[in-house]
């Protein structure tokens, strides 16, 4: 049986680390799982543990391991230090060996991508068996590479055989919000189910909630569960730069939200960005002048 | 079968007879024990026992109108019976053997009995006389009815027929001689034949023969020609009558015992009957097929009877008697929004608008949903795809989904439904709904193709199911709810709360009410437990306010609660009624015909509990000032909450409002009413209160009310008012109080006065003693002397110093002592006006025109915003050429992104920029080299740096940031202003502060610096709007011009500020008077606003007239007139100008045509005569001389001036 089946014994971790309940996972109780469930169970708990992070007490932990799971988490923990090369190396080589372990797919892929090896990544994940993870990873990296009809290709492949998963659904409404019009709403409809139950509301399900609703025009309703992130982790980056474009979308001020985005992150994608394009518009500024000075 | 709904159940011995009250929820019953008894089927009490007849009683009647009713029994007697006195009034004798039915008329004082001795009987209950007796039957008339309406009886009898007979001889008997005219009397003669006994007061008009065996019951239909009897050959026989004859119709077969009851549906298409087989059938009128039966174990039924009025029936048998209801009477309804869904009787789907107060026609019939008969019990809605789940309990209960149409056409036949059996089915999610199945008490979730997705065993047993937030569901079971999340499988909460039957979401889904039959169980959208109330009577629907206030209805009342379980009552109800929606004091409901009804309510109570709660004064406050709210009831509930300061601001009663304000230590209060009551008890609590607040003064005043001598001498002590405490010595003296007197020379320390008064006394051992003491041996002598005794004679023991009284340090008595912690509440505060938030007269608006030496008309001001809209826009259009530009952007008519291969595709923004023309969409795209060559074409920019803020802005919200894998950095999308589009061919980026914004509030700032004189600022905000316009996108051709307008407003604001800074920066040299004078006219030259071209009109004026250029003072004066001939402004105008006209001369010559047409130059400030060389700034149109030709626009400072231009776009088409 599919462990994550709705009757399968993993589907409250999966869900829970998909939403971004992070310690609901590490704290979520496997010692009655079988023993087939319990290593996927681990793997979880350290990616959340790296999510919420404490990559360093996870590579102290996983010292020595050689299981191609624990290796390749160990080797992403190093790589979310900082460490980046040595993890590559290690990454590489173990997908030389052993290519076909679904955690080593997710988090293989994930490294490369995250290094700009997109094709590899994607050809890695081809290799995966039913893994709805995969399947997810692959729609975001096709989605970064602005290919939303492969995406969208790859989440209705999907629905033929795991219509009801959480991951489907999340994947489904990545590429609704890039194809948009009443996209947007279903999508609005996925993650506003998700932010309002009381057992999923989390910080990632109401930015996705809040960017649904920003993409709808709806400011007002966006700015209220981006308070509600906030609320619950005043320093999530995302909720900070979401929160920057929704103040200036509806007119108001967002310098306190840049400055902590700026504290917060500094390197988030909002922030790099924004520096790229100063300096490119005072670069392509300077080649016009007036034929009369003032 | 389904089950009947049993309202109220009575165990007794056989029950004969049953009468419904019309009104009051009361039945009468007879027994076969000789009790009649009077119940209150609402409450399930037994009001009243009456017992007087002997043997069983058979008949039983209410009066419609009067406090009366009728019965008949075994002892062949009928009984009047008053129930208010619970006296029998009087007895109808006459009948010979037993008296099997009883009824009174409907309006004429009759009685109808029909009896074992062959007859039926008339009597008049007034004048308590037999009236008329029908005799035909040959056999016991087992039951006799009046006609509701004609003068017909209906009779039935073991003889095995129905006779119909005609009354109308002894109606006219019975009323006025006159209404018998001579015709009349002719026909009756000829046409009624008379009985054997020459008695034409009542006559047979029809025997209905059929029946088989003897005839138990008959009735008349209510409103058609129609008879039913039920008779000892078990069947029901349905009879038709016209004016001439009357045959039989039909016949109900299905009892398999006699049948010894039988009636009309008073409202629908129904006959009821009841049978010695135990069982009550329903048959549908039209068809005579069973609809229903119910069957009780071991009691055979006797009788039968309906409500006149509301849906309820009444049976009676071998046990009691049984009042039930054939069909549940809630409508099915769902609320989303502002949009009520219901079902009608009609089983016709609509909608009502709240807002509008509109009911839509049909959209659906629901006919073939379940049975007919049977109502749908339940309406769940899902906005998401418009769709409604309907439950109905036919079959064991059934559900169907079905997709609402578009618009409300008319009663259609859903075409697309999907049905299974359920006994509950709601939507739990925009794609799925759980059916609950109350056999296999299995909960399957399915989606909207009705498969199933899951199937979840309930924990426990239970009864329903509801919305439990998203992705959960509530369980009802027996004892408690259950908060179950369908995702996990698991329960969340469980709460001990039993037999809840309905849930009801609060419009913000944070709390969630629980009915049960007789609480209301406030939860958290957790299932914690907020209050909970208790209601004696049934509760049957709620609805939640928008500020957290829940009302609710039973049975008589509509009340309400708060989150903290206080409750109240906000008016009685004739009728059951299900709650909807409460908006402010207008409150929807449905009524049991499932028709939308607004009821009017008065919310201020339950308001102000709740700003009480709240604690938001503001509101109280206005609730009191606007509002009458007193009585007792709300008193005494702020007493009970601990606000008798507030309870204060209602009461009018003197002792209330002082117990009130000792209560809340509001002295002031209290001293009035007690000077107003002027009672001992109150002074002396009155006192105690003020002594600890320490407010002396009060005190004072109460003990002298009191005449409390002796408290008020140690206050004045203790307080040190020496002067007060000698006046209560000499007061004391007048008293001849020598206690008295003697204390307050203590107090006082006077000796002197003591040994006065002990020698009065004449206690002269006392008096010696004390002068002695106080070493005042000549007192000592004159007392010895007095007492004829010597020095030696006494014997006094040692005495030690004289004590004097300790004197108070600081004269507290001229102030009062520091009180305690005023006890005065924000609440007073507010209600003395001492809280300036409260006062509702806005600041006063800061004239801000000193700067011209004038004072603003505030209306001009207000005008402001009309006005702007109406202002002529007489620009060059030049710069606005709205022809295709010869931009180089190539079309592509095929997107690279839809051809497949892998490879990486056009990112969203890339396609913005392809998609548009418009510069401000490139700077969306993050395009910054396009969006500049766009505007150096479009409108000769050349100056970026001002525009940079307005570039990164643009920038900076054109994307949104999705968490996605986890790991990774997010997903970008990018934020569209076409929302509704998906051809990637169309799409464009929402462009923020658009030009709406601009116009409310850009543009208002700057007029109001132009108000408040603040010209640089005022410089700065138009430019802050010329350099948004520059970059923005329209929606359409109208807004371009809208655009254009504000783009010249904006232009014209700039040149006229910077020409009266330019003034200002010389206005005190003297060297310069003319160019100050020539700016200043200039100033009155750019386009303005009409109030702003008077300030500048004035202040020109004025400054003409004080360096006596009258001509030009005159001719600015001749134009403030002619834009406004009324005010101070106008006044001074007409001052000016008639003093200037008289001079007719200018000081000073200056280069200012008032004649001539002429621009302004925007870079010199100097004029441009028509027909004189120009060139324009081609973005805002400002004139310049050719000598500034590619120089860079001082009023945009962006664009160069006289560049060549083709117009900015800012529409794509």
């Amino acid at each position: 049986m599919d462990p994550f089946s709705s009757e399968g014994e993993l589907l409250t971790i999966h869900n829970a680390f998909h939403g971004g309940q992070y310690s609901a996972v590490i704290d979520h109780d496997s010692s009655a799982l079988s023993a087939e469930n319990s290593i996927p169970a681990r793997v979880y708990k350290l990616r959340s543990q790296i999510a919420s992070g404490q990559a360093e007490e996870v590579a102290a932990e996983l010292e020595g391991e050689d299981s191609p799971d624990l290796a390749v988490l160990k080797a992403f923990a190093e790589y979310s230090q900082g460490n980046t090369n040595d993890a590559l190396k290690t990454i590489e080589s173990l997908v030389e060996s052993s290519s076909d372990n679904a955690t080593l797919q997710i988090i293989g892929a994930t490294v490369l991508h995250a290094e700009g090896r997109s094709e590899e990544a994607l050809s890695l994940l081809s290799k995966h068996q039913g893994s709805l993870e995969a399947v997810a990873l692959i729609v975001q990296i096709r989605l970064s590479q602005n290919r939303t009809d492969l995406a969208l290709k790859e989440v209705q492949n999907a629905k033929r055989w795991a219509q009801d998963s959480l991951l489907v659904n999340l994947a489904e409404s990545w590429v609704g919000l890039r194809i948009g019009g009443e996209k947007y709403q279903q999508a609005y409809y996925v993650y506003e189910e998700l932010a309002q139950a009381p057992s999923t509301s989390t910080p990632r399900t109401l930015i996705g909630q809040a960017v649904a609703e920003l993409h709808l025009g709806r400011l007002p309703e966006a700015e209220v569960a981006l308070q509600q992130a906030l609320e619950k982790n005043p320093k999530h980056e995302d909720a900070l730069a979401n929160m920057i474009v929704l103040s200036i979308l509806a007119g108001k001020e967002f310098d306190e939200y840049l400055s902590s985005l700026k504290n917060v992150a500094p390197s988030h994608p909002f922030l790099t960005d924004i520096a790229q394009k100063s300096e490119l518009f005072d670069k392509a500024a300077a080649k016009y002048t007036a034929k009369v000075g003032a | 079968m389904q089950s009947m709904l049993t309202k109220f159940e009575s165990k007794s011995s056989r029950a004969k007879g049953i009468a419904f009250h019309p009104k009051r929820p009361w039945i009468l019953v007879s027994l076969h024990t000789s009790t009649i008894q009077l119940w209150d089927y609402r409450m399930g009490t037994l009001i009243d026992r009456f017992e007087e007849h002997d043997g069983p009683v058979r008949g039983i009647d209410f009066h419609r109108t009067q406090p009366l009713f009728v019965s008949g029994g075994d002892d062949y007697k009928i009984k009047v019976w008053s129930y208010q006195t619970r006296r029998c009034l009087f007895t109808l004798n006459g009948h010979l053997d037993y008296v099997r039915t009883v009824f009174f008329h409907h309006e004429l004082p009759w009685i109808l009995s029909s009896s074992d001795d062959q007859t039926i009987r008339i009597w008049n209950w007034q004048n308590r006389s037999l009236i008329c007796t029908m005799t035909g039957h040959n056999h016991y008339t087992m039951c006799a009815q009046f006609h509701p309406k004609e003068d017909l009886i209906v009779s039935a009898s073991l003889d095995q027929s129905v006779r119909v007979w005609d009354i109308s001889g002894l109606r006219k008997k019975h009323s006025a001689p006159t209404s018998m005219t001579f015709e009349d009397q002719m026909a009756r003669a000829n046409s009624n034949q008379a009985d054997m006994f020459g008695n034409t007061d009542a006559v047979v008009k029809f025997v209905l023969e059929g029946h088989d065996r003897g005839v138990n019951w008959v009735s008349f239909h209510p409103t058609l020609p129609l008879i039913i009897s039920a008779g000892d050959d078990r069947n029901v026989k349905l009879w038709r009558m016209s004016e001439t004859k009357a045959w039989e119709v039909d016949t109900c077969r299905g009892h398999f015992q006699n049948s010894s009851a039988c009636l009309f549906h008073p409202h629908q298409d129904l006959i009821l009957s009841v049978g010695e087989d135990k069982t009550i059938r329903v048959w549908d009128l039209n068809k005579r097929t069973a609809v229903q039966s119910f069957k009780r174990e071991n009691d055979r039924f006797w009788v039968i009877a309906a409500h006149p009025e509301i849906n309820l029936f009444a049976a009676g048998h071998d046990n009691g008697v049984m009042v039930f209801k054939l069909e549940r009477e809630r409508p099915a309804y769902a609320i989303h929004q502002n949009n009520l869904f219901f079902i009608n009787k009609e089983k016709h789907v609509r909608s009502f608008d709240f807002t509008q107060n509109i009911q839509s026609p049909s959209m659906l019939s629901l006919k073939k949903l379940g049975a007919p008969w049977v109502p749908p019990r339940t309406l769940s809605y899902n906005p998401a795809e418009r769709s409604i789940l309907v439950t109905s309990p036919t079959d064991g209960g059934t559900y169907e989904l079905i997709n609402l149409p578009k618009d409300a056409s008319g009663a259609v036949e859903p075409t697309d439904t999907k049905r299974g059996t359920g006994n509950s089915a709601v939507f739990v999610a925009r794609n799925r709904f759980a059916v609950f199945n109350s056999s296999s008490q299995t909960i399957d979730i399915k989606d909207l193709s009705n498969s199933t997705t899951k199937t979840i065993k309930t924990p426990t047993n239970i009864n329903d199911i509801y919305f439990g937030g998203t992705g959960c569901l509530l369980l009802c079971a027996p004892s408690n709810v259950i908060l179950y999340d369908i995702q996990q499988k698991k329960t969340v909460a469980e709460l001990a709360v039993s037999g809840v039957k309905y849930v009801v979401w609060s419009n913000d889904g944070l709390h969630a009410a629980l009915l049960s039959k007789h609480n209301v169980t406030i939860v958290t959208k957790t299932l914690e437990q907020v209050s909970s109330l208790h209601e004696t009577i049934r509760i049957k629907s709620a609805t939640w306010d928008d500020v957290g206030v829940l009302l609710y209805s039973t049975l008589n009342h509509i009340k309400y609660t708060l989150l903290n379980g206080d409750n109240g009552i906000i008016r009685t109800l004739d009728e059951t009624i299900y709650l909807t929606k409460v908006k402010g004091r207008s409150l929807f409901c449905l009524d049991r015909q499932a028709k939308p009804k607004l009821l009017n309510i008065d919310p201020t109570e339950y308001r102000f509990k709740l700003a009480l709660v709240k604690r938001n004064y503001d509101e109280m406050l206005s609730i009191i000032k606007t509002s009458n709210l007193v009585g007792q009831s709300i008193i005494s509930y702020l007493q009970k909450k601990g606000y008798p300061e507030i309870a204060l601001q209602f009461v009018q009663d003197p002792q209330t409002r002082f117990e009130l304000a000792i209560e809340c230590g509001n002295l002031e209060v209290a001293v009035e009413m007690a000077k107003e009551l002027d009672r001992p008890k109150l002074w002396t609590r009155l006192s105690a209160e003020a002594l600890s607040q320490g407010n002396h003064q009060v005190v004072e005043m109460a003990y002298q009310k009191l005449r409390s001598f002796d408290k008020l001498s140690f206050l004045y002590l203790v307080t040190g008012d020496t002067e007060k405490l000698n006046r209560m010595a000499k007061i004391a003296e007048h008293r001849n109080d020598y206690t008295a007197r003697f204390q307050n020379a203590i107090y006082l320390g006077d000796v002197e006065t003591r040994i006065q008064m002990l020698k009065e006394i004449d206690l002269y051992p006392l008096a010696y003693v004390t002068a002695k003491a106080h070493g005042l041996n000549e007192e000592c002598e004159a007392i010895l002397e007095a007492s004829g005794l010597t020095e030696e004679d006494i014997k006094i023991p040692e005495i030690s110093a004289p004590i004097s009284p300790s004197r108070a340090i600081a004269p507290t008595h001229q102030k009062n002592w520091p009180l305690r912690a005023a006890s005065q509440s924000f609440f007073e505060k507010a209600l003395l006006g001492q809280v300036e938030s409260m006062t509702i007269e806005d600041e006063a608006t800061p004239s801000g025109m000193n700067g011209f030496g004038m004072d603003d008309d505030a209306d001009e001001g207000k005008k402001f915003n009309g006005d702007f809209l109406g202002v002529e826009g007489e620009e060059d259009a030049a710069g606005w050429d709205m022809g295709d530009d010869d931009l180089n952007l190539e079309q592509a008519d095929e997107l690279a992104v839809e051809t497949d291969g892998t490879g990486v595709g056009m990112s969203e923004a890339e396609l913005w920029a392809r998609n548009s023309p418009i510069a401000a969409d490139h700077v969306a795209a993050g395009s910054f080299e396009t969006a500049m060559q766009l505007l150096n074409r479009q409108v000769g920019a050349v100056n970026f740096e001002p525009l940079k803020p307005r570039f990164m802005e643009i920038y900076q919200a054109s994307k949104t940031y999705l968490p996605a894998t986890v790991g990774l950095p997010p997903l970008a999308n990018y934020v569209r202003r076409t929302v509704e589009e998906t051809d990637s061919r169309k799409i464009l980026p929402a462009i923020p502060r658009d030009l709406e914004s601009v116009r409310t509030n850009d543009l208002q700032k700057g007029f109001a610096a132009m108000k408040a004189n603040n010209l640089e600022e005022g410089v700065k905000i138009f430019r802050g709007v010329l350099h948004n316009l520059i970059l923005t996108a329209v929606q359409n051709k109208s807004e371009i011009e809208e655009a254009k307008k504000i783009i010249r407003t904006a232009t014209e604001y700039i040149i006229a500020m910077s020409i009266e800074l330019e003034r200002r920066s010389i206005a005190t040299d003297e060297s310069q008077v003319k160019r100050n004078l020539e700016l200043s006219a200039y100033f009155t030259k750019p386009t303005l606003e009409l109030p702003h071209r008077q300030i500048a009109l004035m202040s020109a004026m004025k400054l003409a007239y004080t360096k006596k250029n009258h001509v030009l003072a005159a001719h600015f004066a001749s134009r403030v007139l002619a834009n406004n001939s009324q005010g101070k402004n106008a006044e001074n105008a007409r001052k000016i100008k008639a003093v200037s006209e008289r001079s007719g001369q200018d000081a000073i010559e200056i280069e200012y045509d008032q004649f001539a047409e002429f621009d302004i130059c925007a870079a010199s400030y100097t004029p441009i005569y028509s027909g004189q060389p120009f060139v324009q700034d081609p973005f805002t149109g400002a004139k310049y001389h050719p000598r500034y030709k590619g120089s860079i626009c001082r009023v945009s400072q962006v664009t160069e001036i006289g560049a060549p231009a083709s117009g900015l776009r800012l529409l794509t088409q």
